[in-house]
């Protein structure tokens, strides 16, 4: 072999076991990495070489199909009609979107100008600094349109820290054909609810579908239960535990009491914010939300699918939980104005954008009533009927309580469910649990 | 050292070039981010702020939290019942591999490897299906057996050896070739002789396949306890950690506290932890097995 072969091989080796080590060590990881490259677009080169330099803004999110293209296509219009701002938009598996995706790349500097945050994740980016206060950038008589509670759910010390553009809204969907065959009646208490989940339980079908793995979803379906008695897990201020109450242990005590049962599975093939559970027919009945509705009608059209509000407790007045996404804009970004004006322009302006998200893309209340106005015709069409007439008046936004008493009070559901305590120990532990966590957060 | 000779030293440069890549990737891409995170670990950090210095408290709190002393249990039940488990099971199957003649030795082979070769995250995805309460094929060949439906990973009893059974079938493939090839290198000689002095099946194996495989066999135990306490991919996927925390190992808690809670400073300081424990554990290892015999 000659000197120069030995030379050669030797350097393509080490690049190899360089490539290896870096790549091979970090098993999982590195796959995962490979795994969430965003799909990147570059929208179309702008012929005017312009005077003025183009500010380039990076728009990161989680959504897929009929959402990535609504949103591919704001950016190309925004694109074409702002010869100033570029922006690229990359998607990111849901997953790992607000668990390593945008941490890591805050943390490393480099992290998006734009990106969307939900409740539960809420909390910790805002006290970061990385929220940009959004309140110079409400065009004129924008701010009014937007129903108070929407905006009190994303401010902070008297700043707009990010945007609502979707109320999400939970029911009590059903198999109509199953529910009569059994000769069961939609059920409109908590007792009417388990007789009727429990009867519709065989062994191909599951009586209630509810997430049986903790995380943000997890809490997100089982808050109406509390707050349908009138208890809460923090106080007003959000600076001390209420979760010690009868009405805590009473809501841990009827959830956990379906999965002990067998009626709802403790473990889900797809996830439980599918309506496939319904449409495959392998339940009879789900808690989930207005998302629901357009695969619902599109995919498993000739499922007689139905909704109802969510059951009440004897004495209970009515509550469902509002969740949504929040567009936010990175207030350690360069160009943070450009950014802000990007979000405001495609849902706090023209009210026939919010709309098509809101009722062509997915189904969702928007939190302006100017649109939920336009909208009237669709807000009426099928189960949208239900939500609109029945439930859309008794939502409450999703809480952003901090993620650790996110995890306690997951805990706390998960002990019950598996009869590892009862409502009332594990209310009682878990109010510890939480006043601890707030301490650590607010000294 | 007097005179090398040229030869010698040519030798020895050939063989740390091609070592160097792999020495300057591991440094690169695990020493060097071990000293990291021992460094972030004195501080507080939650990735999105500046860090701050704190000092050995994300270390006095470690020594207190109870949750974290229960992921170091249930992370040591996990490798206690593992590690055996799969060694025995791979030294018995590549028995029966070695034993096998003709055209079924290549099927089989590929069966037993096949879980291995499609990435582990997606042999645990099937795994899980397999393992579906309702739909599963596990619970379905129970039906038949007259055994009713059980909830597995729906269980908090029954979580932890599901997925000990389920690593177990992904794992045992690669670390039976590492044993069959192992076998294969024992001449024949020594078995034929064996035989002929009146020893057969049993005996021979300890007393002639058994110790031989010494290097082998503290090789795969130390690399697949090292594994076991480092099983989070497979876990994260099948239960995330439940149900009510029954299969929360160590690996995962520190995942947690770091992504999900962001605690980054308390996860180094937990992670560097796990480390001295797997490190300490390692090293009793190797003492113990290679003063066996």
């Amino acid at each position: 072999m000659g000197k120069r072969w030995k030379g050669l091989t030797i350097g393509a080796v080490a690049a190899m076991m360089l490539f290896q080590v870096g790549c091979g060590n970090g098993n999982s990881n590195g796959n995962g990495n490979g795994n969430a490259a965003g799909k990147n677009d570059s929208p179309a080169q702008t012929a005017s070489g312009g005077g003025g330099k183009k500010v380039k803004l990076k728009f990161w999110d989680f959504h897929t199909e009929k959402e990535e293209e609504f949103f591919k296509g704001l950016v190309d219009e925004y694109n074409k009609t702002h010869d100033n701002v570029e922006i690229e938009y990359s998607t990111f598996n849901q997953a790992d979107y607000t668990t390593t995706k945008l941490p890591t790349a805050f943390a490393s500097g480099d992290g998006p100008d734009i990106y969307m945050i939900s409740p539960g994740d809420f909390m910790k980016f805002a006290k970061s600094g990385l929220m940009a206060d959004l309140n110079p950038y409400f065009p004129e008589g924008a701010k009014e349109d937007f129903l108070p509670a929407s905006l009190d759910a994303v401010t902070v010390d008297g700043k707009v820290m990010a945007l609502p553009f979707e109320l999400e809204l939970l029911g009590l969907y059903y198999n109509q054909d199953m529910l009569s065959n059994a000769g069961v009646e939609v059920p409109k208490t908590w007792d009417e609810l388990y007789t009727a989940a429990k009867k519709l339980t065989t062994d191909k079908v599951a009586g209630l579908i509810l997430p049986p793995d903790k995380g943000p979803y997890f809490n997100f379906i089982w808050y109406p239960f509390l707050w349908q008695q009138g208890g809460n897990v923090l106080n007003a201020e959000g600076t001390e535990s209420t979760f010690n109450s009868p009405e805590t242990a009473k809501a841990l005590d009827f959830w956990g009491r379906f999965f002990r049962e067998g009626i709802s599975p403790t473990k889900l093939q797809q996830g439980p914010w599918e309506i496939d559970h319904l449409g495959k027919k392998t339940a009879a009945m789900q808690i989930v939300g207005t998302w629901a509705i357009n695969r619902a009608e599109e995919v498993f059209g000739d499922v007689p699918i139905n909704v109802a509000p969510l059951p009440l407790p004897d004495g209970g007045t009515a509550a469902t939980d509002a969740g949504g996404w929040k567009f936010a804009v990175n207030a350690k970004s360069e160009n943070a104005d450009e950014a802000a004006k990007f979000i405001m322009w495609a849902f706090a302006e023209d009210p026939q954008r919010a709309l098509e998200w809101c009722t062509q893309v997915k189904f969702a209340y928007s939190p302006r009533k100017s649109v939920v106005e336009q909208g009237k015709d669709i807000y009426s069409k099928g189960m949208r009927k239900v939500f609109t007439e029945q439930i859309y008046d008794s939502a409450i936004p999703e809480p952003r309580y901090p993620s650790e008493v996110l995890d306690v009070v997951g805990d706390a559901m998960q002990q019950v469910m598996f009869g590892k305590t009862d409502g009332t120990q594990a209310a009682k532990d878990a109010d510890g649990k939480i006043n601890e966590a707030l301490k650590k957060i607010n000294k | 050292m007097s005179r090398i000779s040229a030869r010698t030293r040519n030798e020895w440069i050939t063989a740390y070039s091609f070592l160097l890549p792999n020495i300057i990737g591991l440094l690169i891409f695990v020493f060097i981010p071990i000293l990291y995170a021992f460094y972030v670990s004195l501080h507080d950090w939650n990735a999105l702020s500046p860090k701050v210095f704190s000092g050995l408290d994300n270390y006095k709190v470690l020594l207190k939290d109870d949750l974290w002393w229960a992921s170091v249990r249930k992370t040591l039940l996990f490798s206690v019942i593992y590690v055996p488990l799969l060694y025995v099971l791979a030294i018995i199957s590549a028995l029966l591999m070695n034993a096998l003649r003709g055209k079924v030795v290549g099927p089989v082979r590929t069966m037993f490897l096949m879980p291995f070769a499609i990435t582990s995250v997606i042999s645990a995805i099937i795994g899980m299906f397999m393992l579906d309460p309702r739909n599963g094929i596990i619970n379905h060949l129970l039906g038949l057996a007259g055994i009713g439906h059980q909830q597995f990973l729906g269980s908090t009893a029954q979580a932890m050896p599901s997925i000990i059974g389920v690593i177990l079938w992904i794992n045992i493939g690669y670390n039976m070739i590492i044993f069959l090839s192992a076998m294969k290198e024992i001449p024949r000689d020594y078995y034929e002789a064996a035989y002929i002095d009146g020893a057969a099946g049993w005996q021979s194996f300890l007393s002639i396949t058994f110790p031989l495989l010494k290097e082998t066999s503290t090789f795969i135990l130390i690399v697949t306890t090292i594994g076991s306490f480092q099983a989070l991919d497979q876990i994260l996927v099948m239960t995330k950690g439940g149900p009510a925390n029954a299969t929360e190992v160590s690996v995962l808690y520190v995942f947690k506290q770091g992504f999900e809670l962001l605690n980054m400073g308390y996860a180094s300081a937990l992670a560097f932890v796990l480390f001295l424990i797997i490190f300490c554990l390692s090293i009793i290892q190797l003492k113990f097995l290679s003063l066996k015999k």
